[in-house]
């Protein structure tokens, strides 16, 4: 059994941050960067299905991106996992997550995976469609948002346990291969030490490009994208409010807004 | 002084006089078979440390000469507990004076008489002399025995209950009653011995009472003398006497053939491990981890024979004083830790599978575990690495780096506190544990009215290392900006390194993430080399003890001071203008880093001193500081709320101290905890928590 872990490299923004002059993204110059929190769940569950089937189970992480994204394939195999893929080429720049699912789906295929195990969503653009795009791609079975699993190297179905609103939970079979995005809490991700991540360095990452799976550069990038971004901004209007002053002077303040919340005065 | 009608060479104690021949053979049969018992058990603890990791010795004369000024003074085992040092003073002495004489007869009658047909010294004058010093060591020897019985039965010391605070009444491991039993042993033994000699000696003289050369010169042996008397009394008489030698004179032989058998298996070896502790130790090891190697393949310990020999003979060093325990915080705070139940445990877990002819499976080596005599991870995390335990170890024994040694395997395996993975995490990726972003490094500088300048771009003669905690905590931000306007009011040329710096790496290292701390410092360290600097300075213990005793081994070798040291020699050069003192009365905090494991117990008092301010010192002082729970990673891990912190334990101190107003400390993590403690244990009404630093600056004029 194969396991295909798609992870990103997201920005994280610093508070005080501009956004870039053609007014699409926020200049990098605000941005640190890290692994997806969600991905370190999907590639926890990868590395705990290796650990209880062992050879049975080869789990592969993959990251779509330039030459610095390569950090996040180093936290991945420093916990665990053999080697990782990288796939880049100046072309994919502005990919949404359509064309990533492009290049994903076909690095699925192309390892001849069963499983490809993605976050719930990235921080940074949170559209949360990428896993359900390669599901499409690759005409799986997908289940988003998945909570709990059961997975068993050869079998034909799953069951898997999905997170609804109000905190219910469902139970579905999926048929096997599928696409599965994973929520957070589903297990608990352990600590890559600053060592592991060094001596993951010996790990062979193979570095390839989407023309490598013979995709065009019309099918990935911003042509390739469902979806443009227009403009980023800040809105406006903010509704927020800092109280000053001693407690019983903030007591009288919240109060005072209460009431003009429900219309008192 | 010998009568001069009496021959002197027949003035001299019979040993073996009419022993028929296999007595005499049986005899020496046994001595014979207790010390093949006595060397065999030695050359396997031997064998059992050496299946230890290869650790060279360094500075070993020194350590020698410090272990005979240790062993003379005493000074180690007097510090905080006079009493036990005294009587084992006694003990130790006589015991070696004991031993001399033995060996002294030994000599003498078993091999020199053999050889020449007659005695060349054991008789006569120097016999008397002999005599009575024995008689008297003797003596002094039971009373230190008699006393520690008494402290183990009567005095009930907390400190020697070895029931143990990381395991519940149900575990096999919990209460230990053979150690108790080998306590007793030991002293039963010894107490035995010394007796039974007393009678044999009285014995004799009342045998050979119409012998003059005997007789005459009883006095010479005081104490067998009264014995002498006492039997006399009770109507022995000299036949009675001879017939009641053979039996007085086999028991005594065979308790101390018994005594010297046993000496490699029970707690009697300590006689040796100690001694070699002490030689060994190293007493900076928790201000300067021992260096290990980042890029092994694997690091740290996870098995007994991960230990280096050193550590493995330490554990049998420990005499089960219970000094440690007594001193440590987060036993008494009641978390599963006592480093000498942590000593002990290893000490077993080594018996009982390096003491065999061949080494057991690895699984039976792991040292971390929930089984007999395993270390649970919970007991690691609870440690401070405040080092008080090993302050206080009467034979050099270090538990900090034993605790961090295993504390990094525990980081490899992501076995940790999620807490810490947290902070570990913020630390990989901002620099600092808090996990702000590193343009917030600086931000406390914004509430100044001057700017501080960049030591990155221009030349300083003073480097300012804030440190993370001093730089992002919101209450030791305005001490920050203290001792920015002390600096600054008193024309020190200073700077910082803005969002440059990263955290020092102390906790990290501490908490066992060895390959994170490298970063770190490796990061700081080229930051500095681009800078141009004479002395660095900072306000944070933690930053300070890292900086000036773990960089150097990566390459950063610099001139560091803590706040409190460069602010007392400016006020002896009268750089600060003060303006006024300060009438106060206040209790001092000494942080660990700063006192225990850097020796700075003055400056910070002499600062006080100088502003006017009076010291009341709390019960705990100095070396003896208790841990306001903060070290070792601890800070990042909230303590469970049912529990009295160690923070709280030490406001509870101060508090109950007459007639002061403030609780002075000198380090953002004690701050932060002690923040937490005068509040929660209701002594906000009473003491204020305040940084010398803060005190410093009220002195200047007001502007
Ligand atoms: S270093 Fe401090 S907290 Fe740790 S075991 Fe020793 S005394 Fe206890
Ligand atoms: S480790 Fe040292 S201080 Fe602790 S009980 Fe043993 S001998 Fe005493």
């Amino acid at each position: 059994m194969k396991i295909l872990v798609p992870v990103k490299q997201v920005g994280i923004i610093d508070e005080d941050y501009e956004i870039r002059d053609d007014g699409k993204n926020v200049d990098v110059d605000f941005l640190d960067y890290e692994i997806n929190e969600w991905d370190n769940y999907s590639w926890e569950l990868a590395l705990n299905l290796q650990e209880t089937y062992g050879e049975a189970v080869e789990i592969v992480p993959l990251t779509v991106g330039p030459d610095e994204a390569e950090d996040v394939l180093l936290n991945c195999l420093a916990k665990g996992g053999e080697r990782g893929i990288r796939v880049w080429d100046d072309a994919l720049v502005d990919s949404d997550s359509m064309a990533i699912a492009q290049v994903i789906a076909k690095v699925a295929e192309h390892e001849n995976a069963d499983y490809v195990l993605t976050g719930t969503l990235s921080s940074d653009h949170s559209f949360a469609a990428t896993g359900m795009c390669v599901a499409g791609l690759l005409n799986w079975a997908h289940a988003a948002v998945v909570s709990k699993v059961d997975i068993t190297p050869d079998a034909q179905q799953i069951t898997v346990n999905r997170e609804l609103e109000a905190g219910i939970e469902e139970e579905i079979t999926v048929e096997s291969p599928a696409v599965l995005s994973i929520q957070l809490g589903i297990n608990e991700p352990r600590y890559a030490s600053l060592r592991g991540i060094k001596q993951a360095k010996a790990k062979p990452v193979e570095v390839m490009s989407h023309k490598d799976f013979g995709l065009t550069d019309a099918e990935v990038g911003e042509m390739g994208s469902l979806s443009k971004v227009r403009k980023m901004y800040a809105p406006e209007h903010s509704q927020a409010e800092l109280i000053e002053g001693t407690v019983a002077e903030q007591a009288k303040r919240i109060a005072e807004i209460v009431k003009e919340l429900k219309g008192d005065t | 002084m010998i009568n001069p009608e009496h021959d002197a060479q027949v003035v001299t104690r019979i040993v073996q006089q009419d022993f028929p021949l296999w007595m005499s053979v049986t005899f020496y049969l046994a001595a014979f078979v207790s010390t093949a018992i006595f060397f065999y058990g030695c050359y396997i603890q031997v064998r059992k440390y050496n299946r230890g990791q290869p650790f060279s010795l360094t500075h070993i004369k020194k350590g020698i000469v410090d272990m005979i000024k240790d062993l003379l003074s005493h000074r180690t085992l007097r510090r905080r507990d006079r009493s036990a040092g005294l009587m084992h003073a006694l003990i130790f002495f006589s015991f070696v004076l004991l031993f001399i004489g033995t060996v002294t007869i030994t000599l003498d009658y078993d091999i020199l008489r053999p050889i020449t047909g007659r005695m060349i010294f054991w008789y006569g004058e120097f016999y008397l002399w002999f005599s009575f010093v024995l008689d008297i060591a003797g003596l002094a020897f039971a009373i230190g025995l008699l006393y520690m019985m008494y402290r183990r039965k009567w005095m009930a010391l907390p400190k020697l209950n070895y029931a143990r605070s990381d395991r519940t009444q149900e575990e096999p491991d919990y209460d230990r009653s053979w150690y108790r039993f080998e306590d007793w042993l030991f002293l039963w033994n010894l107490v035995i011995i010394m007796i039974t000699g007393y009678v044999l000696e009285a014995d004799r003289l009342i045998w050979l009472q119409d012998d003059p050369t005997v007789w005459d010169y009883r006095w010479w042996s005081p104490v067998g003398t009264l014995f002498a008397e006492a039997m006399k009394s009770m109507y022995l008489t000299s036949e009675g006497a001879e017939s009641f030698r053979y039996f007085l004179w086999w028991f005594h032989a065979l308790t101390a053939f018994l005594f010297v058998s046993l000496l490699p298996f029970t707690k009697a070896k300590h006689i040796f491990t100690a001694l070699v502790s002490l030689v060994v130790r190293n007493r900076r090891s928790p201000a300067r981890l021992p260096i290990t190697d980042a890029t092994a393949e694997s690091i740290g310990v996870r098995s007994i024979t991960d230990f280096n020999w050193k550590q493995l003979l330490h554990t049998d060093a420990c005499t089960k004083c219970g000094r440690c325990h007594e001193a440590c915080p987060a036993n008494a705070s009641g978390f599963p830790l006592s480093p000498r139940d942590m000593i002990l445990s290893l000490r077993e877990l080594s018996n009982n599978t390096l003491q065999k002819i061949k080494i057991p499976e690895a699984p039976l080596l792991k040292v971390v575990g929930d089984g007999v005599n395993q270390i649970r991870p919970e007991t690691l995390w609870s440690c401070r690495t405040c080092g008080a335990c090993q302050e206080i170890c009467p034979v050099g024994i270090e538990h900090v780096p034993m605790m961090v040694d295993i504390r990094r395997a525990l980081i490899e395996e992501g076995e940790m506190d999620p807490a810490v993975q947290t902070a570990l995490q913020n630390l990989q990726k901002k620099g600092n544990s808090i996990g702000e972003n590193k343009r917030k490094r600086a931000a406390w500088t914004k509430k100044l009215d001057f700017d501080i300048k960049d030591a990155r771009k221009k030349p300083v003669d003073l480097l300012w290392f804030v440190g993370d905690y001093a730089s992002l905590d919101p209450r030791y931000q305005k001490v920050c900006q203290s001792f920015a306007r002390i600096l600054k009011t008193s024309g020190v040329d200073f700077g910082i390194l803005f969002e440059s710096e990263m955290s020092a790496g102390n906790d990290v290292r501490r908490v066992g993430e060895e390959g994170l701390f490298e970063y770190l410092a490796e990061n700081n360290i080229k930051t500095l080399a681009d800078c141009d600097f004479s002395r660095i300075v900072t306000t944070d213990p933690h930053s300070f003890n890292t900086l000036k005793n773990e960089y150097s081994e990566l390459g950063g070798n610099y001139d560091v001071l803590h706040a409190t040291q460069l602010v007392r020699q400016m006020l002896t050069d009268s750089q600060i203008p003060l303006a006024r003192k300060l009438s106060k009365r206040v209790t001092y905090h000494d942080s660990c880093h700063l006192g225990r494991l850097n020796k700075e117990y003055d400056a910070p008092r002499e600062v006080l001193g100088s502003i006017g301010v009076e010291i009341v010192e709390m019960p705990r002082n100095r070396d003896n500081a208790f841990c306001c729970g903060a070290g070792g990673g601890r800070i990042w891990t909230p303590d469970p709320i049912d529990i009295e912190k160690p923070s709280e334990l030490r406001m509870k101190e101060a508090a109950s101290i007459e007639g002061i107003d403030a609780f002075v400390v000198n380090c953002p993590k004690c701050m932060n905890m002690f923040e937490d403690a005068v509040k929660s244990t209701g002594s906000d009404d009473k003491l204020e928590v305040i940084e010398i630093i803060e005190l410093v600056e009220n002195c200047l004029a007001d502007d």
